[in-house]
Parts: C-alpha cells; sequence; structure tokens
C-alpha cells in the first residue's frame, strides 16, 4: 500500500465540468418515482366501511365518518400531518379503495388547515361539513347564554 | 510605473484601504466559497451571499459573555480589522504604486498582519468558554508555527532584490524575465502553504476545527463582533494573495495583472482546500517546523551559495 | 494546569461534532485526553411501554422509528419475533426482500457514516462525495419502496412492495456504479496520507478489549472478533444466500473504514445474487390477528451490530412487553477506554468510529443516592433538582 497524497483529485478536477449534484431545490425538481407515497387517495365508491384502516393505521391519520351505513355514505377525513406513509391502510383494505399518490407529495404547509382533507361523494362532505358547522354555532350559542 | 499616489483620507477609506478591501474581500471570500463548492460537486452560494452574511451579522445583537473584559471583547475585532487593513496601505493593491512607502516595510507589513492572528487569539482567551481557550492556544500555537517559515519564504525574493521596501521588490520582480516561483520553487511552495497556514485553511483549520472545538476563538462572538473578525479574516486574505503575487508571480504592474494573478492563486488554493483531510494542531506543528522552517533555510542557503559565486 | 483543577472539555448534548443528542466529558491535560465519560438518555421517548398499548400491526411502525438510519431491520426483528410465536412463516420471495432491503440499507447506513467520519477529520470533499454517491441507493430505496427513510416494507407475515424487471435492472446498474465508487474510496482510504495520518493507530482496541466490553458489529469485527448475526445465526434469506464475514485484525480506526467498505462489496454482491435468485410466490403469509401466548427472542444484524428483540405475548392483540436492546449502546463502553492517551483532536473521530446511532440510546435511568439503597422516586428527583439549583444559583 503506497501512501499518496491527494488522492481525490480526478474527483475535484473533474467536477469543475460536471453539473453540481445538488440542486436548487423549488426551481429545479426531480419527478417521483411511481412507488412513491404521498397524499393518501381514498375512493368512496368500493369501501365497505369495515373500518379496518382506520383501525390499522398506526398514526391515527384516518377517521371514517359514517352518515348512512345501509346506503354506504362514508366521509373519510385523513390528516396529512399525521400520517407516517407506511401504507399498511392500503394493504389492510381488501377492497382496494386506499392508494398513496406520486403526484401529490408536497404538503407542506404553514397552517394547519390543508392538512385536513376530506374524502366522499360531493353531497356528503358538504353535508358533513354543514352538519359540523351547525353543531359548532350550537355549541357557541350556548356558550354565550 | 509612475508616482502616481493619492489623498490620504482616500487612501484610508476608499482605496487601496477602506471600501475596496472590503468589497474585495467579501468577493473573494465568495470566489473561495463557490469554488469549493463546485469542487465538491455542489452548487455553493450564490454571489452575495458573503455580503448578505455580513449584514445580517451586522444587524445581530452582540452578547458579551460572563467573565470576559468587554472593553477588550469590543476593542479586539476593532483592532484586529485596523491592523489588517494598514498593512494593505504599503502593498501594491490592484497594481497601482503603495500609497505609503518606506525602508523596511515589508516587516510592518507582515506584522500588522499578524496582529490579526493575535488579537483573534487573545479574544479567544478573554473569554471564558473552554472550546475559545483551546481555540486560542491552537491559535496562537499555529501563528508561532507558520510565522517563521512563512517569513524565511518571504525573504528569498526579498534577498535577490537587496530591498525590504514592498514597492522596490515589486518592481525589481517585474523587471525579472523568470517570475522568482521558477527561480525560487522551493520557497514558493512553503509561501503558499504558508500562506494557508496563515489564513486558517484546510486543512490547517485546526484552531477552527467545527467538529471538536465548535467554532475555536471566535465561539462567543457573536453579531458586530464576529462580523468585523469575519472581514478581517477576508482582509488578510486579499492582502495575503496580493503578497505572494508579488514575490513569486512576477509582480504586480497594473490591475489587469493583479486580478488574473492573484484569482489564478486563490483557484489554486481552493484546489489544494478541498484535497486533505484536517491536521491535528500537532501535526501542523511539525509540518512546519521539521519541513516548513528547514526548507525555507535551505532555500535561503542556495541563495546565499548562489550569491557568492 | 495544576493536576487538581481538572480542565474539561464538554461535547454535546448540543455540538457541531455530533448532530445528535449526547453528552461527553473529557477531562484533557493540554491537547491529551485523560479521563473520559458519557451521559446518554437525552432521547428516551418510551417506546417500549408505547409498544403496550398498540396492536402488533401498529407496533411494526413504532419499532420502525427507533432509528431512521435502520429502520427497516428494527421492523424485520419484531416481525420475526412476532412471526416465530404466531408459528406463521413468510414466504419466500418475502424473506428474500427482506434480505435485499436490509443489504440495500447497509449501503446507505455505512456510506452515511463513510461521509460523517470524514467530516469528524476535516476531510468534506470525502464527505460530499460519498453523500452523492450515497444518493444512488437513497433513490434505488425510495423506487423500490416509495419512501427515503422508513422504508415500511415489512409487514407481519410477509412484505409490501416487490420487484418487477424494470426495477431489478435499475438496481442492478446502481450497484454497478456504486461498486466503481466504493473501490474509489477505498483507494482513498488506504493511501491518503492526510486521511491515514489520522486513522492509523488511532483509537486501536484489541480482541481483547473488544470481547471484555462486548463490542458489536463492524467495531468487533475491526478488533477481528468474528461475530455477525447474518453468518452466526442466518435469518431471513441469509441462510440462502450466505453472507461473508469480514474482519480486520488491527482494531484501528483505518481498520474500521476497511471493514465497513468492504462489508459495501459483500452487500452489493449478496444484492446481486439475490435479484438472481429472487424465489417466485406470494409476498405474504396470513397472519392472526391475536398472537398465542408465549415469549420469544430474535437477533438480526443491523449495520450497526447486533440488534435483538424480546416479545413477550399474552394472546391478545397487544404484545405484553417488548425489549429491545440496540447495538450502539454495546459500543459505548470501548469508546470510553479507548479514548484516553489520545488527542482531543481525535475524540470526534474515534466517537464516529463506532458509528454511534443516538436515537439507539433511548434508554431510561433509576438513580440510587450514593448513601441509599433505595431507588429515587419522581418526587425524589424533584426536591433534589431543586435543591442542586439553589446550591448553584
Ligand atoms: S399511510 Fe400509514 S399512517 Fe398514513 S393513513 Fe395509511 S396507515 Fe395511516
Ligand atoms: S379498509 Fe377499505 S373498505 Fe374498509 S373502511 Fe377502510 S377504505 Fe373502506
Amino acid at each position: 500500500m503506497r501512501k499518496r497524497l491527494g488522492t481525490m483529485v480526478s474527483d475535484v478536477l473533474r467536477s469543475v465540468f460536471k453539473k453540481p449534484a445538488t440542486q436548487l431545490y423549488p426551481f429545479e425538481r426531480k419527478p417521483a418515482p411511481v412507488a412513491f407515497r404521498g397524499k393518501l387517495i381514498w375512493e368512496p365508491e368500493k369501501c365497505a366501511g369495515c373500518m379496518l384502516c382506520v383501525k390499522d393505521c398506526p398514526a391515527n391519520a384516518i377517521e371514517l365518518i359514517v352518515l348512512d351505513k345501509v346506503n354506504k355514505r362514508f366521509v373519510m377525513r385523513y390528516h396529512a400531518d399525521r400520517c407516517i406513509y407506511c401504507a399498511q391502510c392500503v394493504v389492510s383494505c381488501r377492497f382496494k379503495c386506499l392508494d398513496l399518490s406520486d403526484e401529490e407529495w408536497e404538503l407542506a404547509s404553514t397552517g394547519k388547515e390543508p392538512f385536513t382533507v376530506y374524502y366522499g361523494k360531493e353531497e356528503d362532505i358538504a353535508f358533513l361539513l354543514e352538519k359540523m358547522a351547525r353543531d359548532n354555532a350550537g355549541e357557541n350559542a350556548s356558550c354565550e347564554e | 510605473m509612475n508616482n502616481w499616489s493619492v489623498p490620504p483620507l482616500i487612501a484610508l477609506f476608499l482605496f487601496p484601504g477602506g471600501l475596496f478591501l472590503f468589497l474585495w474581500g467579501l468577493f473573494y471570500e465568495w470566489v473561495d466559497r463557490k469554488l469549493v463548492a463546485r469542487l465538491q460537486n455542489r452548487v455553493g452560494p450564490r454571489w452575495y451571499q458573503p455580503l448578505a452574511d455580513l449584514v445580517k451579522l451586522l444587524a445581530k445583537e452582540e452578547i458579551v459573555p460572563e467573565g470576559s473584559d468587554p472593553t477588550l471583547f469590543y476593542l479586539l475585532p476593532v483592532l484586529a480589522l485596523a491592523c489588517a487593513m494598514t498593512s494593505a496601505l504599503y502593498l501594491p493593491m490592484a497594481g497601482f504604486m503603495p500609497a505609503y512607502s518606506f525602508r523596511g516595510d515589508l516587516i510592518v507589513a507582515l506584522y500588522l498582519l499578524s496582529m490579526l492572528t493575535i488579537g483573534l487569539g487573545v479574544a479567544g482567551a478573554n473569554t471564558p468558554n473552554r472550546f475559545s481557550l483551546i481555540g486560542a492556544t491552537r491559535t496562537l500555537t499555529q501563528l508561532f508555527s507558520y510565522e517563521a517559515p512563512f517569513l524565511l519564504a518571504l525573504l528569498g525574493p526579498a534577498i535577490v532584490a537587496g530591498s525590504w521596501r514592498i514597492s522596490e521588490i515589486n518592481f525589481y520582480t517585474q523587471q525579472q524575465p523568470l517570475w522568482i516561483m521558477v527561480t525560487q520553487p522551493i520557497g514558493f511552495l512553503v509561501a503558499l502553504v504558508g500562506l494557508m497556514g496563515k489564513l486558517e485553511l484546510p486543512p490547517f483549520d485546526a484552531p477552527e476545527a467545527e467538529t471538536e472545538i465548535v467554532a475555536g476563538a471566535l465561539t462567543e462572538y457573536s453579531g458586530r463582533g464576529y462580523a468585523l473578525f469575519r472581514l478581517g479574516k477576508n482582509v488578510e486574505l486579499v492582502i495575503a494573495l496580493t503578497l505572494v503575487a508579488t514575490f513569486y508571480l512576477g509582480g504586480l504592474a497594473n490591475p489587469l495583472q493583479f486580478l488574473v494573478k492573484t484569482l489564478g492563486l486563490l483557484v489554486f488554493l481552493a484546489v489544494l482546500q478541498t484535497l486533505f483531510a484536517r491536521l491535528r494542531i500537532d501535526q501542523t506543528v511539525g509540518l512546519w517546523w521539521r519541513i516548513g522552517a528547514l526548507l525555507a533555510i535551505a532555500q535561503l542557503l542556495i541563495l546565499f551559495v548562489i550569491n557568492l559565486v | 494546569m495544576t493536576s487538581e483543577r481538572k480542565f474539561i472539555v464538554p461535547i454535546g448534548p448540543q455540538h457541531p461534532a455530533l448532530k445528535e443528542p449526547g453528552h461527553f466529558e473529557f477531562t484533557v491535560d493540554g491537547e491529551i485526553v485523560t479521563d473520559a465519560s458519557v451521559r446518554l438518555g437525552y432521547v428516551h421517548r418510551g417506546i417500549e411501554k408505547g409498544a403496550e398499548e398498540r396492536s402488533y400491526i401498529q407496533d411494526l411502525y413504532l419499532f420502525e422509528r427507533i432509528c431512521g438510519i435502520c429502520s427497516h431491520v428494527h421492523a424485520t426483528a419484531f416481525a420475526l419475533g412476532v412471526e416465530r410465536l404466531a408459528g406463521v412463516e413468510a414466504p419466500l420471495r418475502a424473506q428474500a426482500i427482506r434480505s435485499l432491503v436490509a443489504e440495500m440499507e447497509r449501503i446507505h447506513s455505512h456510506m452515511l457514516w463513510l461521509g460523517v467520519a470524514a467530516h469528524e477529520g476535516g476531510f468534506d470533499t470525502l464527505f460530499m462525495y460519498s453523500w452523492r454517491d450515497r444518493e444512488i441507493v437513497m433513490d434505488l430505496l425510495e423506487a423500490f419502496t416509495g419512501n427515503r427513510v422508513n422504508y415500511s416494507v415489512n409487514l407481519l407475515g410477509g412484505v409490501k412492495c416487490d420487484v418487477n424487471e424494470s426495477l431489478r435492472d435499475q438496481i442492478l446498474r446502481g450497484m454497478d456504479q456504486l461498486e466503481k465508487r466504493i473501490q474509489h474510496y477505498l483507494n482513498v482510504v488506504t493511501t491518503d496520507r492526510t486521511f491515514l495520518a489520522r486513522t492509523e493507530g488511532v483509537g486501536r482496541m484489541t480482541r481483547e478489549q473488544a470481547d471484555l466490553f462486548g463490542a458489536v458489529g463492524p467495531t468487533a469485527r475491526a478488533s477481528g472478533v468474528p461475530r455477525d448475526v447474518r453468518v452466526d445465526a442466518p435469518y431471513a434469506y441469509y441462510s440462502t444466500v450466505p453472507v461473508r464475514l469480514i474482519t480486520d485484525e488491527r482494531g484501528d480506526l483505518l481498520a474500521r473504514f476497511v471493514v465497513r467498505i468492504n462489508e459495501l462489496f459483500e452487500a452489493i454482491r449478496v444484492i446481486r445474487e439475490i435479484l438472481d435468485h429472487l424465489p417466485e410466490g406470494e409476498l405474504t403469509a396470513r397472519m392472526p390477528r391475536r398472537i398465542p401466548a408465549g415469549e420469544t427472542i430474535s437477533r438480526v444484524e443491523a449495520p450497526r451490530g447486533e440488534l435483538f428483540y424480546f416479545v413477550k405475548s399474552n394472546g391478545g392483540e397487544k404484545p405484553e412487553r417488548v425489549k429491545v436492546r440496540t447495538p450502539s449502546l454495546c459500543n459505548w463502553g470501548s469508546v470510553m477506554q479507548v479514548a484516553v492517551g489520545h488527542k482531543l483532536a481525535d475524540m470526534p473521530m474515534i466517537l464516529a468510529g463506532i458509528d454511534p446511532c443516538f436515537s439507539c440510546n433511548d434508554r431510561m435511568v433509576q438513580l440510587k443516592r450514593k448513601d441509599s439503597q433505595q431507588w429515587m422516586s419522581w418526587e425524589d428527583l424533584r426536591q433534589y433538582g431543586i435543591e442542586y439549583y439553589k446550591k448553584v444559583l
């Protein structure tokens, strides 16, 4: 083993002519691979309301709100800030309603609101939000009394 | 070369002292950082980063640690910066004649430069922080080890020029058909490495080795004091490059030569910085006294012999 | 400095040398270290207790988060233990994928270490380049599992992710690229004069010391201790694709570099072999939700050494007790012994030499007063703290 000085000189000089390995992130970005685990996506049509995903989620990131069990009217409230992107729910669901997106993954936000995502049929979500607003108003009203 | 001279106030505040040195120092810091980044295959900072750092630091609160002498704490950064800038007055900055010149100004300039390092060491010893203390010890140790070889290395050109006056040496080196770098290669090598030791650039950055002693002597400095010390180091970078370019790279006759020669030297230094692992302080000292000093003396001996013959 | 007044250099819990919380005190005489002590436990997160409150499935992800660097081995060790309790064997293909990801994880962990150790020695260029090349395997893991860290590949009874043809080619291509780079780094580490000055003969631990302090993993192997769970008690797919044991006799920092880099070659070889003979079949076996009562241990070789899990079930959906023994914890003793007599400047490298992982040190401490036999209670500690600060201020 011969000792030498400056063993990395070839790397160093070569990289003058190479593109830097780092990127200026928001201006340049690499696309995510297909398998990437981004935001959770839920398809309400297939859901049977078995609640397995809710039960297995290690981070309590999913809530399934049953509006009408017989007619399969469910709304999913997904907390992106709690989710650890482990895909356990995707595996647990036997009806393949859940998937993790490889397109939507830049989820950082300065406020809390964008982290709570509602999934479901539009009229169901509207119904639920209205109901919550009504309940909240009721609470506030009772406080004022 | 004409006998161009600048009014004293301008010499102090605009050129070659003052503003010019600040801007040039910041510019060279950026060149150095950018080059090292590119050599390590990174993007590196944008051109205004050193200036932004400086402005940010100046805007920050300066905290005087308990147990240190506040007068010294405030005074040392100013003193260090002032000394570094004063030495610029004796150098052919930007290829012009030095603003001031007298016999033996080489020695004065060198000692003014060392004042910066001493200021750093004292600043470290002034704060009761343990990292600062170790950093200060290392800074001063390193000062004593590189000073002698660096001085000896600069002596070589001075001896052949037969003068201790920087402007005369500059004039002499311009007249030579060959750069002194070629005629005194050993001296050049020692001067180059001494330069890196003086500027505490890797691999001689043991005094501020962040993985051991945080920021070394400057650990407790923040805000204005830290900004001034950093500025002082940038000024030192410019001055030291100018000095070596004047002595070994055929002198500085005009601004273009200044730009090309000092930048060229800086590029070379940047490459050297990326190539080595940090030396421990004992290894630095050993290297200097066992090899650096001997080489420099050998170079001098060769010169004497040639002169005699 | 007089001998009574000791000069102690504290490193941590916040210090640029270690980006993780751990506290070290080095007593120095000039630059020479004369005494060293360590304090751990800043990252006690109560994971073992938390595991008792969650179901087995949820625990899998909890244990994965003990460490972000070697998350996969934690989940593998836990899954293997639970599967043994349930009497379920994961399908062969799943076992192979477990080993595959474990080796890719080892590559990323060792490359990370190479960079960190180089940085501690002030060789930032090696640091930047090794981390750049580490991106190769990070990108592969991302393409494979969907996450860059905490891959969550494991399930109880199998794995989630599968390898298809294009991914296989991608991995093999990445490995070819990496192999070249790693060869280069081996050359740099073993021939660079300035770097050798910082590693050769520094922090030497003899084989007897390694045995005495119970060192594990590459740290022990660099002192010539032939100890590797993948070889001694093969799990997952390692009985089909055996791993060569890599040891070095020298025991100094250089030996640790050499051992880890050679393990990278070995990991690449294993990955290629697994990909060449990937068994066909299912990815998961059926797993009961309630695990039969009983207790078991499982051991795997994490990048830092032997990782040990004890799982006890009472027949319910939640474990009764899980005990984790992480590799970094076993190596601390050796560091503190070896440090004495070296220069202060060597400390960061000696510390980094065992590839310490602070999230491994999720430990609780119980204290006794000097004069009493009783454990201190919470109330006692509170009182002690109040008195202590009254005295200091
Ligand atoms: S990915 Fe994991 S954490 Fe996120 S919702 Fe699904 S199970 Fe919960
Ligand atoms: S596991 Fe699937 S089917 Fe069951 S509730 Fe969740 S989404 Fe619906």
